[in-house]
């Protein structure tokens, strides 16, 4: 049987990975998109909140298929409870709510009917798409090209392609079989725990609790999640504290400001993931290769949001690819830095901005002067004169 | 790189919550993972960092000293 050949293999169907082969499928190219999973999103290691804006500007309409619930603002705590208000729907009324004419600014997504909905975009657009798929190595070939190692229900398949794009998370190997320098410093990596609650009360904002006592390096949130539901979770820095996220959570959830609050909730699911709280990755191309979405560190270090990076770099690499493909423009030895180039006026130079920010902050030994400071840069962040809204 | 001994992860699996947090940390060569995306427990690693401890948000990785690898005679290396 001769190999099956594709322009594109894409490598995980995250948000990322099935942006990227929505439009390389729909700008004609020959697109494969894998996944090793059985229901995509699936254990879920996300909460889900991403701007209209995010979704509006790569296509993606907002459908209650995958909405939980629409979000209208932001509400940032510091460690005793008081708060910075930004509600979209008294700020900008004529704008922002739901009434008629009104629009929500943002959604709390289910990671689960959105990864399944984004995959049914690209697999529409023409892509072909193939779960129970893992990508286990690639090797470039003599002719520019490369073969792309696949293992599909336990059979090994092999798959020429121009180009493999690497869209396979945080736990991203691809770059690592490229021997690109991926590795997370301990210190920029959140370990985060998360409850799906019932009995807590949310008011459309998605709400942020900073301060070292709840979450030493990184902040705690409570998030609506619709039908009633709530989310509430944090993460860690693991060298700034010697206990896990476990602990904090359950700390935060039973002696903080808003142990009342919380008294009477009941848990029905448990999550959890890392959150790298870091700069992208310096080397985002090599061979045949590019990386996109958590596999290149596309995530916003302040906030730890990676979606709308996600989705956004999933445009930004497939219309890169389109045009890489059509001019027959070499893949080889650097070539594709092109690609890191553009994503970074993009992007990228934004996010460097963030980190440098971030930084600061954290290396601030001082305690109650750090947390003064994550609490205004995080309450500014989120206002609507920052200049980082689009990010 | 470091002078630690080889161990050998354990990973309680009644309290892991596949949340992958473990393998994003570990700077272990590609590969260096289990069927339920977390850091393999059956191997040793010879890094023995043991950041993946640290990290997990359940706390639910331990480790022991990795038995002495087997020789092609099946007799402990020393
Ligand atoms: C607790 C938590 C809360 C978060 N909350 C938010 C939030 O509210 N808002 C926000 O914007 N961001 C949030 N994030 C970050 C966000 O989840 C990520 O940035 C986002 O999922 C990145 O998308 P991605 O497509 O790059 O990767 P992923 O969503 O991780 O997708 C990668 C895909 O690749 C697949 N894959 C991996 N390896 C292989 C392989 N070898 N072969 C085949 N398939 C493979 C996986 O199965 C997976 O489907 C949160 C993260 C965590 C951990
Ligand atoms: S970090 Fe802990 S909870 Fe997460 S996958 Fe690894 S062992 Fe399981």
């Amino acid at each position: 049987m001769p190999q099956p050949e594709y322009d594109v293999v894409i490598i995980g169907a995250g948000p990322a990975g099935s942006t990227t082969a929505r439009f390389t499928a729909a700008a004609g190219l020959r697109t494969l998109l894998v996944d090793k999973r059985q229901e995509l999103g699936a254990p879920i290691q996300c909460s889900g909140a991403i701007s209209r804006h995010a979704l509006e500007d790569v296509g993606i309409v907002p459908d209650d298929e995958f909405i939980h619930e629409a979000i209208y603002g932001f509400a940032i705590y510091d460690q005793t409870g008081e708060r910075h208000v930004h509600d979209y729907r008294s700020l900008k009324p004529d704008e922002y709510g739901s009434g008629p004419g009104r629009k929500p600014l943002g959604y709390v997504v289910d990671r689960r009917r959105f990864d399944r909905y984004l995959l049914t975009q690209a697999e529409r657009a023409g892509a072909d798409t193939w779960l129970k798929t893992e990508g286990r190595g690639y090797t470039p070939t003599d002719d520019g090209g490369c073969t792309v190692h696949l293992r599909r229900y336990n059979q090994d398949i092999d798959v020429r392609a121009r180009l493999l794009v690497g869209a396979d998370g945080l736990q991203s190997q691809v770059g690592k079989w490229a021997g690109l320098q991926t590795h997370i410093k301990i210190t920029e990596l959140a370990g985060c725990l998360q409850f799906i609650v019932d009995r807590v009360e949310t008011e459309g904002l998605l709400e942020i609790v900073t301060g070292h006592e709840w979450a030493p390096g990184g902040y705690a949130w409570v998030f609506p999640k619709g039908h009633g539901y709530a989310e509430i979770g944090l993460g860690v820095i693991a060298t700034m504290t010697d206990k896990p996220a476990r602990w904090h959570l359950d700390k935060f959830m039973t002696q903080s400001f808003f142990r009342e609050r919380f008294a009477d909730c009941r848990i029905l699911e448990v999550q959890g993931g890392g959150v790298p709280l870091a700069a992208p990755l310096r080397t985002q191309y090599a061979d045949n290769l590019i990386l996109v979405g958590d596999a290149a560190r596309h995530v916003n270090p302040i906030t730890g949001g990676g979606l709308h990076t996600a989705v956004a770099g999933g445009k930004i690499a497939a219309g890169f690819i389109t045009g890489h493909l059509e001019d027959g423009m070499p893949l080889r030895d650097g070539a594709l830095r092109a690609y890191q180039d553009v994503w970074l006026d993009a992007l990228g130079d934004k996010m460097w901005k963030l980190y440098g920010i971030k930084t600061d902050i954290f290396h601030n030994m001082n305690i109650r002067e750090r947390d003064e400071q994550l609490y205004a840069t995080m309450a500014d962040y989120f206002s609507p004169t920052s200049e980082f809204k689009k990010i | 790189m470091s002078k630690q001994q080889p161990v050998l992860f354990n990973i309680g699996w009644n309290a892991c919550i596949n949340c992958g947090a473990c393998v994003a940390i570990c700077p272990q060569e590609a590969g260096f993972v289990s069927p339920f995306d977390t850091i393999a427990v059956d191997r040793p690693c010879d890094i023995a960092c043991l950041l993946c401890e640290q990290i997990c948000p359940v706390d639910t990785i331990t480790h022991v000293p990795a038995p002495a690898p087997a020789t092609q005679n099946g007799a402990g290396v020393r």
